[in-house]
Parts: structure tokens; C-alpha cells; sequence
């Protein structure tokens, strides 16, 4: 299943990449404008990570468990008519086993009870997630401190922390590196840039940013836009 | 009679255990001058709120069994059935959806939506149940109506949208303001009784306006109308009504009311609610499965001279006799009438008609399609369906959970015996969740139910209402089996020596089905195993899957694909070919690779911020999966599966790990795998249980 699923991955984009990986300890984010599909690939990348059997922890700034577990269900969905698995049910013990989604309503969240909760999680829990998704965090909002809070707790749980970012279509401002707002003023804090741009062929996923290389020259991939999978083809 | 029809509510009234539901109902039923008096739940008083009729209930200060009850308001005819709070009751309020036609969904200002808000509102959907929701408590401290509304959005995915907003919340909380009619409400008089319609107050104009918008902008999504009026600023009250209505039936809106039963403050708008945006029976459209036609559903009509059916959805033992609360769905009962029992076509006469009102009751002479009534000494189950007999139908059955927990009972004394044996089958047929069962084995008494709470109420209740001196063993899960590979099986059953011969053989395969159901395939090709045979290979399936070879328990979710087989033309018989079956099962089912399934329950916890860990590690201990954890302000709603067997006593240990300011609700969520150490105790138990049953 990992074989088959790496081929239709969008984490697929970094075999081209140096570390092949993000890595622990790490952010990556997912750039991408309203609707073009980010949580889905997100929750692709999560799937990605599960069914290598990595723990993992799915935070949700805005939506409650019951909806993001409703995001992942048609996301399984579709994995299993790609993979075309015949015994879905061990992909969902995978999910179930191995996924943990922590909410926080209300603007509830704060940095400080996102360390205790994993902490909690790790200590009490027996769960040591190997990967935290992060969904719906504004950037511009949360500044730059928020981003180098969420540093410090991949760093202390050596793990990869995955995020989406919104980018808008009537902010135009890129830095000279080549990072679109919001976070042409933080780039340096994340090790991996992904973009989805959509254009009349499809939806590509491009690496902006490689740990320390900017704009890596054809490392971009397609995505299928119904599914948010790898097509198998150079983006 | 149509028009009549048009002004009737039948609704429930659920939520959270502790939201207050009881105290709202006393309310109504006191604002609509069905009593003359309120009291509280616990009252001080000693009289108790009317709606709890059973005395455990009264005691434990929570509502257990269904009262329905009737009362009128400006025009409208009103039957209410007050519902459980507790999910191991929710056989009630599974009921009580189903014979509804809309509820006030009963939310605490300060607690919010809670686990059990969640299971309920779940239940809604099964039924889909329109309904309107009331923040009550707003004089409590915390209170706060507007995040309980985001949480409906967000937690419930409700577009809840506020039709009201309140004059000052806690110790300040003196009436609301109508964002209907832009005015402000206030409550005088001992009881709530004078409502004053007031200017809005001059501090809550801009808001009053503000929400109004929000108001406006979602009801007009269901109206053209209004959409053109809000454009043309000639907004009415009538369009706006007319807008909510429309979304609400359509289960796409939900409108939220605001107020606090215990201060009097709220319910008579709630009222108005009820009869504006709730629906008569008219608005649902009900069906029923055509006996004559194979089960075909057919629409049921509210017209009084069509064919009469009912269902008795509740039974209820009274002071004076046992009570079968009906709702009719078309036709009418009138008294005198005879009515047919479906399940089995006994008649009965209509007796005595009553509306009831709580442990009160009002005599009537008839009652119409969409009427809630009760009938005195009816002989049936919960769930049958009446006719007048001109119609040979049945009413779909309410969705009825399989139990998952079990206890045996035994009576003290030979006196106890005989009152024992009264209340299981009192019980039985009160209550499809609980079953009884003398184990052929041991012959011992099992009770069973869908959890621990369950079972408790059922056991006090034999001890106080029946008088029965009890021996209560421990509970145990309700293991089963099932098989996690395929296997082949290639069975000749022959007996062909003195007498009659037999001789059968099926040849096929076993395997793990994908939606957890039994199911029979044939695929014999050229009469290997003639058609007339092939029932009775299933029903030779059947029987082995009830019993387990493992366990003794049901083995679930198997395929059995019959592919080949062979018959003699004179010793094949059905005999022959369901023992060939037997034997096919017997040899495939050890190569199945047999696994044995344990009951997984889904374990809401909520808790304030600071004990998460402590409940993580106490879910974790039991063996438990942390689904998810939610925080929002200073509350966290941790959810887990964790199994059955684990979570005996555990109201007990969450007191004590959070100084019982957590609390927790569970529902079946399905059968797992049981981990290999447990599987080989329980195989061992089951082998030693065997040993002495035999001895």
C-alpha cells in the first residue's frame, strides 16, 4: 500500500526535493488561494503519513472534530477507489489508530495549551505524534510569534508540522525570493514552500522553497483537481 | 378537521441531562393552564416537577420514562413527550423522534452543547426531526447565549440563527428583545404570567438591529418574498414568519429562543415558537409497509374518514392500570371502536380514550390522525401498529440498538419468584432494548440492556415496584465471534445405513463479509445441489452462526458462498443438506482464522481544561482509542472508543479524577477484535463455564 501510494501522493513533489523529506523538527506549509483545494491535500499529505504508520495530530483552528473527521472519511473515500484496496477496513484502523484530532472552538487556542495538550498526549495518552497538521491558522493575524511558538514544539516533539496557507488574490506582494503574502516575511521559518496554482491545464503543485534553496528549478508536480492526487505527471 | 390538523404540534423536548427540560415543561404546562401551580425537579417542596411520574425519578431527580401530555396555546393544540437526558435511556427518546413531528431542542446557557446535545441532535437527524432550539439558564452566572448559538453552528452544523437576544444575562437577565416584532419583552407577576412589550431598550438598539440583519439575510435564503421585501423595506412579521417556518420544516434552519424556565423568563415566546415554526402533522410525511404488497411502503393520510392506523409507541404502567400511549397517523380511534393488532391480529375494543397530562387525565371521545392518546388494558408491545382493519399494514419499526451488556438476576425467595417473573415481562414489553433470557446452560436469569445505567434502573425498579428481593450478579459484554480470512469447505453429510438415507454434500467457501451482515450466496451452477435444498444449506449456516464455536456467542459478518454440492435422488432431503451445512461450517470455521469481538463504546468526556490529562489517562488505561480532544474557552470534550468491558464503574473513577466536574456519556459504537491475551482468558472462562454446565 506505501508503494502504491507514494506513486499518487502529493507529497510525491519532494522526491525532487534534498532531504527527499521535511523532516523532524520542521515546518512545511501548503500555499494556496480560497478553494483551490488545500485542506484536501493536506489531509493527503496526512494520509501519506499514516499509512507509514507515523502518528499523527490534526489541529483544527476553526472546524470541530466531527467535521474534519468527516473531511478525512471522503478523503479515505477516494484513496480507497485510487489504491483500489480490497479490505478498506485495515486502512481505517490505520486512520483511526494513528490519527488524533485536537480542536479548538471559539478562538480558543493558545500556544501554551497546544504544548500541554501534546504533552498530555504523550504522557497519559501513550500517542507520541511523529506529525502535527495544522488547518485554518491565519497568518497574517498570528504573526510571526505564533509560527516560531509552533518551531519550538516541532523541535521539542521531533516532529513535522505541516500547515495551509491562504494567499489572496488581491494581495499581489512577493518577496524577492519568491514567497507570496502572508508569509513573505516568515519564509525563513519553514523548510519546505508548497504552492497549488491552478491554470486552464490543471492544478500543479510547485516547491517554492527547499530547505535552504529557493524557486528549485522543475520541481513542481500535477494534481488530479478532483481527487488532489498526483498524476504522475511533471507539473 | 383539516384546519383542525393544520394547529396541531406533537413535539419533544430534548437535551443535555440538567439543561432544565423538566422545568421548561412545568412551565408550558403552567403557562398553558394545565396546573395551577409550579414546582421544581428535587422541589423542595416534595411535590416534584409534573412531567417526572415514576418515584426513582422524582428521587434521582432526572426523567427516566416518556410522559406525554397535552395542552392548548392561542389555538394549537400542543402534545408534548418529555425525553430521557441519559444515553442509556435514548430507547425513549429513539421513540419519542419517531412519533414527532418537531422538538425544542433544550440547551444550557452556561453548559452549552454538550455530548448529549450531540447524541440527541444525531437522533434528530435519523428521524428528521425539524426543530427549534431554547438557551435556557440566562440568569445563570456564565451564561451566554451567543457562543451556545456559534456552538450550534459549529459543533451541530445547525444554521442557527437568533430570533431573540437578551435583556442583561446572569443576575441582569430581565426579559429579551423580539427580533420579529423589534420589540423588547419583559415578565411581571409571581410566575412570569404578565408579559410587558416594551420600546427596546436604548443600549441594545444597534445590536437589536444588527442581529435582525443576520436574521433577515437567513430567513430571506427560503423566500423570494421576502428577499424582494427586504429590498423594498416592507419587511412584515407574517414574511419573515412565513421564511423561518419554511427553512426550519425543511430542517435547513434553526431557529434559536432565549430564556430561563426557572425565573419564568421566555416561555411563552418559546410557545409562539412552537406554533409558528414547528410543524403540524400535516407538513411530514409518514409512511407505513403494505402488509398485502410485500412490504411496500405506502403514504399514510391525515384524513379522519381514511382507514385508521396507530402505533403504540410507549407503555406505561399507572395507578391504574397499564396505559398505551398511540399516536394516530391516519383515520381516527374513536371509543367503542375495535382495533387490530398487526403483530398478531388480535382485536381490541377502544375502551376508554384519554389525552393524558402527566399522572392526570382527560377523558375524549375521539381522536384524529396526528393526535397523541392513551387506551387503558391494551394486551401488546411497544412498537405494534393498529387498524380498524380495512387496511393490512404496518407501521416501520423505530430503530432498535441490539443490547451489549448483561446481568444475571435471581430472586431471593420463592415470593420473589412470582414478582420477578411479572416485572421482566412487564419490562419486556415496556422496552425493546431490554431482553431476558434463561441461559439453557446454567439456567440462570439474564437480563440485558445497553449499559450499566440501564440495567441499575431496571433492577431498582424490580426492587421497589415489585417488592423482589434480588441476587445481582456482575455484568458481563455481550462478546461475538466472526472469521478474519476466507476458508473452503467441501462437506459430505451421508448416512446411508438402516432406514430412511441421508445424503447431502456443499462444497464453497467463507469468508469476512465487508458491512458486518450474514449474507448466503448461491452460486451452484447446473443443480450440483438441487434449488429446493439450497434454503435449508442457509438455514444449516444460520444456526451454526448463533452459536459460536469459540465462545457460544453469535459469530457476526460472515459471506458463505455455495458454489457446488451434490444430492441422491432418493436419501437427499432438506434434513440432509442443512446437516451438511452444519458440518461445512464446522470444518471451514477453525481455517476461517476465528476471531472473537468485543463491544466498543464511544466515550464522550467533558471536563474543565485542566483535567485532560487526567482523563486521557484514564481512557487510555482502559484500553480506550483518544479520538479526538476539543477545547473550547476553559471546557475540553475529549472523545474516545474505548471497550465495553472497561468501562464498569467509570462514572465512579471520573468523579474522583476531576472532583466530579466531569462528566461523560456513551453510546455502542461497534465489535472489535479483542487483543490475543484477553481472547485466550475469555476462550479459557468459556471452556470452564462448559466444563461446570455440564457437570
Amino acid at each position: 500500500m506505501i508503494e502504491d501510494y507514494s506513486k499518487i501522493s502529493p507529497l510525491r513533489v519532494l522526491e525532487k526535493s534534498s532531504l527527499k523529506e521535511l523532516g523532524p523538527g520542521n515546518l512545511g506549509v501548503l500555499m494556496a488561494r480560497a478553494g483551490v483545494g488545500k485542506t484536501a491535500c493536506l489531509i493527503h499529505i496526512a494520509f501519506d503519513k499514516l499509512i507509514r504508520r507515523e502518528k499523527l495530530v490534526h489541529i483544527s483552528l476553526t472546524d470541530g472534530p466531527e467535521k474534519v473527521a468527516s473531511y478525512y472519511n471522503v478523503i479515505f473515500y477516494d484513496l480507497v477507489k485510487a489504491l483500489n484496496i480490497p479490505y478498506e477496513q485495515d486502512l481505517r484502523v490505520l486512520m483511526e489508530q494513528n490519527r488524533m484530532i485536537l480542536a479548538y472552538l471559539n478562538r480558543s487556542f493558545k500556544m501554551e495549551r497546544l504544548r500541554e495538550n501534546l504533552g498530555n498526549l504523550v504522557q497519559f495518552g501513550g500517542f507520541t505524534p511523529q506529525c502535527l497538521i495544522v488547518d485554518g491558522l491565519e497568518f497574517l493575524e498570528a504573526g510571526r510569534g505564533i509560527v516560531e511558538g509552533f518551531k519550538s514544539i516541532a523541535r521539542e516533539f521531533q516532529a513535522e508540522v505541516w500547515f495551509s496557507a491562504v494567499t489572496h488574490r488581491h494581495i499581489q506582494e512577493i518577496n524577492d525570493r519568491g514567497i507570496p503574502n502572508p508569509l513573505h516575511e516568515m519564509d525563513d521559518l519553514f523548510d519546505i514552500i508548497l504552492q497549488l496554482q491552478p491554470d486552464a491545464t490543471g492544478v500543479h503543485l510547485n516547491l517554492l522553497k527547499d530547505h535552504d534553496t529557493y524557486g528549485t528549478p522543475v520541481a513542481g508536480i500535477r494534481i488530479d483537481p478532483s481527487t488532489f492526487l498526483a498524476t504522475g505527471r511533471e507539473g | 378537521m383539516a384546519e383542525d390538523i393544520q394547529n396541531v404540534r406533537n413535539i419533544g423536548i430534548s437535551a443535555h441531562i440538567d439543561s432544565g427540560k423538566t422545568t421548561l415543561t412545568e412551565r408550558i404546562l403552567y403557562y398553558t393552564k394545565r396546573i395551577h401551580a409550579v414546582h421544581e425537579v428535587k422541589g423542595k417542596d416534595g411535590v416534584g416537577a409534573t412531567m417526572d411520574s415514576m418515584e426513582l425519578e422524582k428521587e434521582r431527580g432526572i426523567t427516566i420514562s416518556s410522559a406525554a401530555t397535552h395542552c392548548e396555546w392561542k389555538g394549537h393544540k400542543i402534545n408534548i413527550i418529555d425525553t430521557p437526558g441519559h444515553v442509556d435511556f435514548t430507547i425513549e427518546v429513539e421513540r419519542a423522534l419517531r412519533v414527532l413531528d418537531g422538538s425544542i431542542l433544550v440547551l444550557c446557557a452556561v453548559g452549552g452543547v454538550q455530548s448529549q446535545s450531540i447524541t440527541v441532535d444525531r437522533q434528530m437527524n435519523r428521524y428528521k426531526v425539524p426543530r427549534i432550539a431554547f438557551v435556557n439558564k440566562c440568569d445563570r452566572s456564565g451564561a451566554d447565549p451567543y457562543r451556545v448559538t456559534r456552538q450550534l453552528r459549529e459543533k451541530l452544523n445547525h444554521n442557527a440563527v437568533l430570533m431573540q437576544i437578551p435583556i442583561g444575562l446572569e443576575a441582569d437577565f430581565d426579559g429579551m428583545v423580539d427580533l420579529v416584532t423589534m420589540k423588547a419583552l419583559r415578565f411581571g407577576g409571581e410566575f412570569g404570567d404578565e408579559i410587558r412589550e416594551e420600546p427596546i431598550p436604548e443600549g441594545l438598539v444597534a445590536e437589536a438591529e444588527a442581529e435582525r440583519e443576520k436574521l433577515l439575510d437567513a430567513a430571506s435564503m427560503f423566500s423570494d418574498d421576502l428577499t424582494e421585501a427586504i429590498l423594498e423595506e416592507r419587511v412584515t412579521e407574517d414574511l419573515v414568519r412565513a421564511a423561518v417556518r419554511k427553512g426550519t420544516l425543511l430542517r435547513e434552519m434553526t431557529p434559536v429562543f432565549v430564556g430561563s424556565a426557572y425565573k419564568n423568563r421566555g416561555v411563552q415566546p418559546l410557545l409562539d415558537g412552537v406554533a409558528h415554526f414547528l410543524p403540524s402533522p400535516l407538513d411530514v410525511e409518514n409512511t407505513a409497509l403494505d402488509l398485502d404488497r410485500e412490504g411496500l411502503e405506502i403514504s399514510l393520510s391525515p384524513d379522519p374518514d381514511a382507514p385508521a392506523v396507530a402505533l403504540a409507541f410507549k407503555l406505561e404502567v399507572s395507578p391504574y392500570g397499564q396505559l398505551t400511549y398511540l399516536r394516530v397517523y391516519q383515520g381516527s380511534v374513536a371509543k367503542g371502536d375495535d382495533l387490530i393488532n398487526m403483530r398478531d391480529r388480535k382485536k381490541i375494543k377502544v375502551g376508554r380514550l384519554i389525552r393524558m397530562h402527566a399522572e392526570k387525565m382527560e377523558d375524549i371521545p375521539k381522536a384524529g390522525a396526528g393526535d397523541i392518546v392513551a387506551l387503558f388494558g391494551v394486551d401488546c408491545f411497544s412498537g405494534d401498529t393498529f387498524t380498524d382493519g380495512r387496511l393490512n399494514c404496518s407501521m416501520t419499526s423505530i430503530f432498535v440498538p441490539e443490547p451489549v451488556i448483561s446481568l444475571t438476576v435471581k430472586a431471593g425467595d420463592n415470593k420473589s419468584e412470582a414478582g420477578l417473573a411479572k416485572a421482566l415481562n412487564r419490562f419486556i414489553r415496556e422496552d425493546p432494548t431490554f431482553r431476558t433470557h434463561v441461559d439453557q446452560e446454567t439456567g440462570q436469569t439474564i437480563i440485558s440492556g445497553m449499559g450499566e445505567l440501564h440495567l441499575d434502573i431496571y433492577v431498582e425498579r424490580m426492587r421497589r415496584e415489585f417488592g423482589v428481593q434480588l441476587e445481582v450478579g456482575m455484568p458481563e459484554v455481550a462478546y461475538r465471534e466472526a472469521i478474519s480470512r476466507k476458508a473452503e469447505f467441501n462437506y459430505t453429510h451421508k448416512k446411508q445405513t438402516g432406514g430412511a438415507g441421508q445424503f447431502g454434500r456443499v462444497a464453497g467457501y467463507m469468508e469476512p463479509s465487508q458491512d458486518g451482515e450474514y449474507e448466503f450466496v448461491n452460486e451452484v451452477k447446473g443443480g450440483a445441489v438441487p434449488t429446493e435444498y439450497i434454503p435449508a444449506v442457509d438455514s444449516g449456516f444460520r444456526k451454526c452462526l448463533a452459536k459460536g464455536p469459540m465462545l457460544g456467542v453469535e459469530v457476526l459478518g460472515m459471506r458463505v458462498v455455495v458454489n457446488d454440492g451434490q444430492s441422491h435422488a432418493v436419501d437427499s432431503s432438506e434434513l440432509a443438506f442443512s446437516t451438511a451445512a452444519v458440518g461445512a461450517f464446522r470444518q471451514a470455521y477453525p481455517k476461517a482464522a476465528p476471531i472473537i469481538l468485543e463491544p466498543i463504546m464511544k466515550v464522550a468526556v467533558e471536563c474543565p481544561s485542566e483535567y485532560q490529562g487526567n482523563v486521557m489517562a484514564s481512557i487510555n488505561q482502559r484500553r480506550g482509542t483518544i479520538l479526538s480532544s476539543a477545547e473550547d474557552g476553559v471546557f475540553t470534550a475529549v472523545e474516545a472508543e474505548v471497550p465495553l468491558s472497561e468501562m464498569f464503574g467509570y462514572a465512579t473513577t471520573l468523579r474522583s479524577l476531576t472532583q466530579g466536574k466531569a462528566e461523560f456519556t456513551m453510546e455502542f459504537a461497534k465489535y472489535r477484535r479483542v487483543p490475543e491475551s484477553i481472547a485466550e482468558e475469555l476462550k479459557a472462562k468459556a471452556a470452564d463455564k462448559k466444563k461446570g454446565g455440564h457437570k
